[in-house]
């Protein structure tokens, strides 16, 4: 397992009933009452999943918004509801505070309103949350069944391969399984491996693109040759290859490997962006104005590469999943169950595949595969608004 | 026909005399135009993979030829000088050389079109299996790609003709959901839904390349056969292809039409007919011809799951194959065959672009477009 567990937990519940207290009072305080609410709810969710590390970071989300709410700038007459003989440019610790949260909070639900504002990305969204959600707290309702059930086996069958009933909505497995309990449980290593080795690619994309633009000579020339050849060689084949070579049991190392397969080409394009950028004329007078390396990076070069590494991080983690399917289903890595590719894989090597009452098994983790990668594709749309500061300075 | 591309511009970048010697002139040349680049990359790529894939396959905790020695010691009780020497046999080289040696060795029969005896196999050369399963792939793979490209285009051209149109919306999500969903997931479906559940075909008699009681030749039986058997996996690499194409096929078209010249021939009162096939679809077919010859090379790649699913003799099934019964030099062969087949797809691509759109084979100046 890698990292963290996201398996919801008695204690994560605890974690989150308290923390959501923060932005409940908060909320209370300036008499928001609905935000407060909805923060309170979200804050228990996310420490429910992940403990401490889901329950802070919401925590400060949902107080930064419920802040964003009643916050009155008083350095801005203009466009917050701040009187003009309140208007007050020296401010304690706390009210710069305030400030920055509130300044947060108004991002944040911008780019909740961004994300709406695509149907398409909006729907992938939804998606995503949904699998994530069913991965995450599914399996407080619905418990693994590891053991062959043989007692179910239904008067005349062959097989123990059954359809979808009331009972068992999914169908049953080779072994008399409920492919429900499978399909709750077998998500979550799939897409936190997924995930890593999309984070893992983008950061390494980041870095070697950057350096290689900046740096620029020989480093540019090596790496751009490497991404090159990693860009020529046939993906599929090579992991094949690999696998009957490595002994590819193991997620972090899967991970590890299609974060090396797949950093080509985001390198390629953040070492493009970045040679423009540095000719563009905005970036030269930000030079000339002395406005420090950090408000370079963090203002004028970042925001327009931020969209296209954010796409390219969905677009990785849906080809590390790709890649770790195929690798699954081919019976080419031993994972273990419960996994969405092992049950296609163990299916398919059961019989499954030419059975009419086993259809039920290999289609559910068909579906649920092919309706991640779909709902991924079609959130890039939405991250490309959200990013897009052309979109996003017409708010 | 390089050579005479761009003789000038070598010069002033350069800033040398011409070099006395006509091969070495003609060597700079090729190397800094267009096409000498995309061939030396190409040669490059060729190079590195076989290079990593002799030293992976012998460097390797594990390697190979030290399972193969100890599966022989183990199961026909050699002794550990005679199991090596028939496992040496066996991957055509000499363990007791140092590994340069072996390498130099192993490149000088790579040139000559000699990959090897397969390991489960025995007595059958590497190249011979490769060549009795290439053709399976490449004429399923062609079929497919030619189908789902000519389909794509027609689609893409009308969608963007007609924009906004019924045949349009629905095309759109269409295109979107065969492009977003991962293509394994389509010869199951294919198999699962259409195959069992509704009982169109029956999955199991549609499973190999052709009806082994025919006997090849030319008669209408035998081809039909083939096409009857090609059919499955055609379909398939139909749908997960043709998604793209009609995507991209429609925002060129869109942004063609835009364009002057298209103004310029409405107003000389062409035909729409004239205009649509001779003006916009040319123009907007431009982007998408290379990319067919680099998806070539990729579905070829992407063969081993289809080809495995439906049981078609093809090399990517055989890959597989080779890779579960440890037949390391078999697997190594298809792997570089593969491999090559994708690079020289890709220089043709590249090289295809350059003859079709002039601005690239001129180099750094045409940035702006």
């Amino acid at each position: 397992m890698i990292g963290f567990s996201t398996v919801a937990t008695t204690g994560g519940f605890i974690i989150g009933l308290a923390l959501g207290l923060i932005p409940l009072a908060t909320a209370i305080h300036y008499r928001k009452w609905r935000a407060g609410i909805l923060g309170y709810i979200a804050c228990v969710l996310s420490g429910f999943a992940c403990g401490f590390i889901g329950g802070i970071p919401v925590v400060i989300l949902a107080s930064a918004v419920v802040i964003s709410y009643a916050y009155i700038n008083r350095q801005d007459p203009f466009t917050s509801l701040a009187r003009l003989d309140e208007v007050d440019f020296e401010e304690t610790r706390r009210e710069f505070f305030m400030r920055q949260m509130a300044s947060l909070g108004s991002v944040l639900r911008a780019t909740g309103r961004m994300l709406q504002r695509n149907k398409a990305g909006f729907i992938g969204f939804l998606g995503i949350l949904f699998f994530v959600i069913v991965s995450v707290f599914g399996p407080l309702f619905i418990k693994y069944e590891g053991q062959p059930q043989f007692q179910r086996r239904q008067p005349g069958a062959t097989s123990l391969f059954q359809g979808p009933s009331a009972q068992f909505p999914l169908g049953l497995d080779w072994q008399g399984r409920d492919v429900l309990s499978h399909i709750v449980h077998g998500g979550q290593k799939l897409i936190i491996t997924s995930v890593v080795a999309g984070l893992l690619a983008t950061a390494i994309a980041v870095i070697l693109g950057a350096a290689a633009g900046l740096l620029g000579g020989l480093v540019d020339q090596v790496f751009s040759a490497l991404s090159n050849l990693l860009l020529t060689v046939p993906q599929t084949p090579l992991l094949i290859v690999l696998a009957g070579l490595i002994r590819l049991d193991n997620y972090l190392l899967l991970a590890v490997l299609f974060a090396a397969l797949n950093w080509p080409a985001l390198m390629r394009a953040i070492r493009a962006q970045v040679l423009s950028l540095r000719e563009r004329e905005y970036v030269e007078a930000a030079i000339a104005l002395d406005l420090g390396m950090w408000h370079i990076i963090s203002r004028e070069v970042f925001p327009n590469m931020v969209s296209y590494i954010a796409v390219n991080m969905i677009f990785s983690i849906r080809a590390s999943m790709y890649n770790l399917v195929l690798l699954v289903i081919l019976g080419l890595v031993p994972l273990t169950e419960p996994d969405w590719g092992v049950m296609i894989s163990m299916g398919r090597q059961q019989g499954a595949l030419f059975n009419p009452s086993a259809s039920a098994m290999l289609l559910a983790p068909i579906a649920a595969i092919a309706l991640f990668q779909l709902c991924l594709v079609l959130f890039t749309r939405s991250l490309e608004e959200i990013f897009n500061p052309r979109l996003r300075s017409g708010l | 026909m390089a050579s005479t591309a761009q003789p000038e511009r070598v010069d002033v970048r350069t800033g040398q005399p011409v070099a006395p010697h006509v091969l070495r002139k003609w060597l700079r040349k090729f190397s800094k135009s267009y096409t000498g680049r995309v061939v030396v990359q190409g040669l490059f790529t060729i190079w590195a993979v076989t290079t990593i894939t002799f030293f992976l396959i012998r460097l390797m905790p594990g390697n190979p030829l030290d399972i193969k020695i100890d599966q022989l010691q183990r199961t026909q009780g050699l002794s550990y000088q005679e199991a090596r020497a028939r496992a040496a046999g066996l991957f055509g080289f000499d363990p007791d050389q140092p590994i340069f040696e072996q390498y130099v060795v192993y490149v000088g029969r790579l040139i000559q079109g000699d990959l090897g005896q397969s390991i489960t196999s025995g007595g059958i050369s590497v190249s011979s299996e490769i060549l009795q399963f290439l053709p399976w792939t490449l004429f399923s793979v062609g079929l497919g790609l030619l189908v789902s490209f000519g389909l794509g285009i027609l689609i893409g051209l009308a969608m963007a003709y007609w924009r906004g149109g019924i045949l349009d919306n629905v095309m759109t999500v269409v295109s979107s959901i065969l492009y977003g969903i991962p293509d394994y997931i389509i010869p199951l479906l294919l198999i699962i839904v259409v195959g069992i559940q509704w009982g169109l075909f029956s999955p199991g008699e549609m499973r190999g390349g052709i009806d082994p009681t025919l006997t090849p030749g030319f008669t209408p039986e035998y081809i039909g056969s083939l096409f009857k058997f090609a059919l499955l996996p055609v379909t398939t690499y139909v749908l997960a292809s043709i998604g793209g194409w009609v995507l991209t096929m429609k925002s060129s078209t869109i942004s063609t039409l835009g364009e002057d010249y298209i103004n310029v021939a409405k107003a000389r009162g062409l035909s729409e007919r004239r205009i649509l096939i001779g003006y916009v679809g040319r123009n907007a077919m431009l982007p998408l011809v290379t990319r067919l010859a680099i998806s070539i090379g990729f579905v070829v790649g992407g063969s081993v799951i289809v080809e495995e699913l439906f049981q078609y003799p093809g090399i990517g099934r055989n890959l597989l194959r080779a890779i579960n019964a440890r037949d390391y030099t078999t697997m190594q062969g298809m792997f570089l065959v593969i491999t090559i087949a994708v690079i020289l797809s890709n220089v043709g691509a590249d090289l295809l672009f350059g003859l079709l759109d002039p601005r690239v084979r001129l180099g750094g100046e045409g940035d702006d477009t």
